[in-house]
């Protein structure tokens, strides 16, 4: 059984399902669980995750727990503004993922980071 | 990755059942998740890279579940039952980065014999039942950078756990209970960059409590108690993101932000705020956006000496009377100037503000325009006077307004409009000017959209009424596609050096709307009761 995303299965079986369809799988989430729209073809899945998907970075707030886009040279962040792991070809220094490092550092390919 | 159960090839590193794997070169990465498991799996290879245990009944991890697992970077047990992990449990994994324990019943942390992960990246902790912090918990884990403690039962700042952590960059105690921050709360922290502390019930912080940050550039004190202005903040100099909105704040002092001049944004609606100092703003080089609406007790617009950057200006709902002569010197990047429910009652020159595209002037006490206040204003797309005092307009007072599209000057006491320099407009609004007799003609007005006149009679120049169209009336209902596509385009010129950049979807919105509406709505719509001769 192949899964799209580590860690999730489409569809009503999700262990974080609150109400769901077989068609649009999760209509609402669990408490604590984020609510992720991942899109499948011309599908969208609604899928209720422990965390949300490489590229996205989760809020929490007491009503909805959301997952919101990354920039576009992160491939994860912490929030909007600041990167954790950055997109090849870019390396990351202090939550910003730069093309060319700051004085007195290197970029490192295999971390993609300036050390 | 597109996991398998398939048996890998010879040599390759068992797939323990019932997961799934996936080679990396000569590693492997194992995902377990959601598989009904009530235990780590006996059988991981020491070549697992990656190992997901998310989503399963995990309630308890044997002691030296992973001692073997030396190369292990990233561990997820997120979404289990777990309420404690012992130090020994983790023992072995001297490569783990990232480790995900969110979404589990943690009650607490190891204080006595702490995890020893000293390569430890990331650590989530948040959605669990954490309601203190052991001082010793994280001193095995020195090298951490982003560390999630979000939604859990904390009622205080872990400050002593805290100072384990010289590496930290990015940290979430936002969700909990904590209603104070002590001086020093954060003190060893110097490399942090964001922290969010939101959706907490924060009333009270010590004037040192942000010592140490000399590296943050994000501070969310958002849906907090918090009563007064945080000025604990004057210490942090390299803040460029503040948010205190939904709080309790009633002033913001004299020089509030005189230690954090890398500002770019700062949000504080929802606050009772009545007072702002009038050097509060200032010397802000990098602010774009200034919001304050309500702040009654101001009385004199505020002095934005040094903020040059702003973009976005918006003062309601205050006691303004007057707007200083060199508005536009200061602010000479403004693009949106929103004054409404003021008192004013004279206008500056609008002359250097070129940037600026919308004004809101409406509800104030203007009684007349000059022919310099918007002067040069090529760029200006809305402006709103509506419900003033108007009597008289200069008759070159919009001669510049080539970018004009909308003109609200509903309820003013206007005798006569000048039309120079209004060819660009689509809606145009002079409801409520009963001393207004003219019926202005089509010709002025080729891209008119929307009209209202203070008299139906008015509207009979639009074809709006059925009894009165004389021959050649210029007939909208013909318009052609072509021509409605050319008028369309008109409606929003392509300046190049305009910043205006319309909001995509109001645009094509705006693309529709034009294609539905060939002829001009003009109101009141003549009839029975409002016939199109005059009675007058």
């Amino acid at each position: 059984q192949h899964k799209q995303l580590s860690g999730v299965t489409s569809g009503c079986q999700q262990g974080g399902c609150l109400t769901c369809s077989d068609y649009n799988g999760c209509l609402s989430c669990k408490p604590r669980f984020f609510m992720h729209l991942e899109r499948i073809g011309m599908k969208q899945i609604g899928v209720c995750m422990t965390s949300c998907p490489p590229g996205f970075f989760g809020t929490r707030l007491p009503e909805r727990n959301t997952c919101t886009k990354c920039r576009s040279e992160c491939d994860s962040c912490f929030n909007k503004n600041f990167c954790t792991r950055c997109r090849a070809g870019f390396y990351l220094h202090l939550g910003k993922c730069l093309e060319n490092c700051p004085d007195g550092l290197i970029r490192s390919d295999t971390q993609r980071e300036c050390v | 990755y597109e996991w398998s159960q398939d048996r890998p090839g010879p040599g390759a590193p068992p797939c323990p059942s019932p997961c799934q794997c996936e080679e990396d070169g000569m590693f492997i990465m194992v995902d377990c998740s959601e598989m009904g498991l009530s235990s780590v799996p006996a059988s991981l290879s020491p070549l697992t890279t990656y190992l997901d245990l998310s989503m399963n009944n995990i309630s308890e991890i044997q002691p030296r579940a992973f001692h073997r697992l030396h190369l292990l970077s990233e561990l997820r047990i997120s979404g289990n039952q777990l309420r404690y992990i012992s130090g020994h449990a983790l023992q072995g994994l001297h490569n783990l980065k990232v480790l995900m324990l969110q979404n589990n019943q943690l009650e607490r942390l190891p204080g006595d014999a702490p995890w020893d992960l000293p390569n430890l990246l990331s650590l989530r902790l948040d959605a669990n039942l954490l309601s203190e912090v052991p001082a010793e918990a994280f001193r095995g884990v020195r090298s951490l950078r982003h560390l999630w403690l979000d939604d859990n039962s904390l009622t205080e700042i872990p400050v002593a756990a805290l100072d384990s952590l010289p590496s930290l960059q990015a940290m979430t105690l936002a969700l909990n209970q904590i209603t104070h921050i002590p001086d020093y709360a954060f003190n060893n922290l110097s490399a942090l960059v964001v922290l969010h502390l939101h959706n907490n019930h924060i009333q009270t912080m010590g004037s040192k409590c942000f010592e140490g940050l000399h590296s943050l550039e994000t501070l969310d004190l958002n849906y907090n108690d918090l009563r007064e202005f945080p000025v604990a903040i004057r210490t942090l100099n390299k803040l460029q993101e503040l948010g205190f909105h939904n709080n309790n704040i009633k002033a913001i002092p004299e020089k509030a932000f005189v230690g954090n001049p890398q500002l770019q944004t700062i949000h504080f609606y929802e606050n009772p705020i009545q007072f702002v100092g009038k050097s509060a703003f200032q010397f802000l080089p990098k602010l774009h956006t200034l919001s304050l609406n309500g702040a009654t007790q101001i009385r004199e617009f505020p002095d934005l000496k040094g903020t040059t950057s702003l973009e976005i200006l918006t003062l309601t709902r205050a006691g303004l009377s007057a707007l200083p002569l060199d508005l536009c010197e200061q602010l000479p990047r403004l693009r949106v100037l929103e004054l409404s429910h003021n008192q004013i009652e004279d206008l500056p020159s609008f002359f250097h503000c070129s940037a600026l595209q919308e004004i809101g002037l409406q509800h104030n006490q203007i009684k007349r325009i000059e022919s310099s206040t918007f002067q040069q204003s090529t760029s200006l797309r809305a402006l709103d006077l509506s419900w003033n005092m108007i009597g008289w307009i200069h008759p070159d007072a919009f001669a510049s307004l080539h970018s004009l599209i909308k003109l609200d000057l509903t309820e003013n006491r206007l005798s006569s409009v000048p039309v120079g320099g209004l060819g660009g407009l689509t809606h145009l609004k002079l409801r409520g000017n009963t001393e207004l007799y003219e019926a202005f003609s089509p010709d002025h007005f080729p891209h008119m959209r929307v009209i209202e006149m203070p008299y139906a009679y008015q509207c009979c120049v639009y074809g709006s009424c059925d009894s009165y169209k004389p021959a050649g009336q210029w007939d909208t209902e013909q318009s052609t596609n072509e021509e409605l596509h050319k008028r369309t385009v008109a409606v929003y010129p392509v300046h190049a050096d305009t910043h205006y950049d319309p909001d995509l979807e109001e645009f094509q919105l705006e693309i529709e709307e034009a294609k539905l509406q060939t002829s001009v709505q003009c109101t009141p719509t003549p009839g029975p009761f409002r016939p199109c001769d005059s009675l007058l």
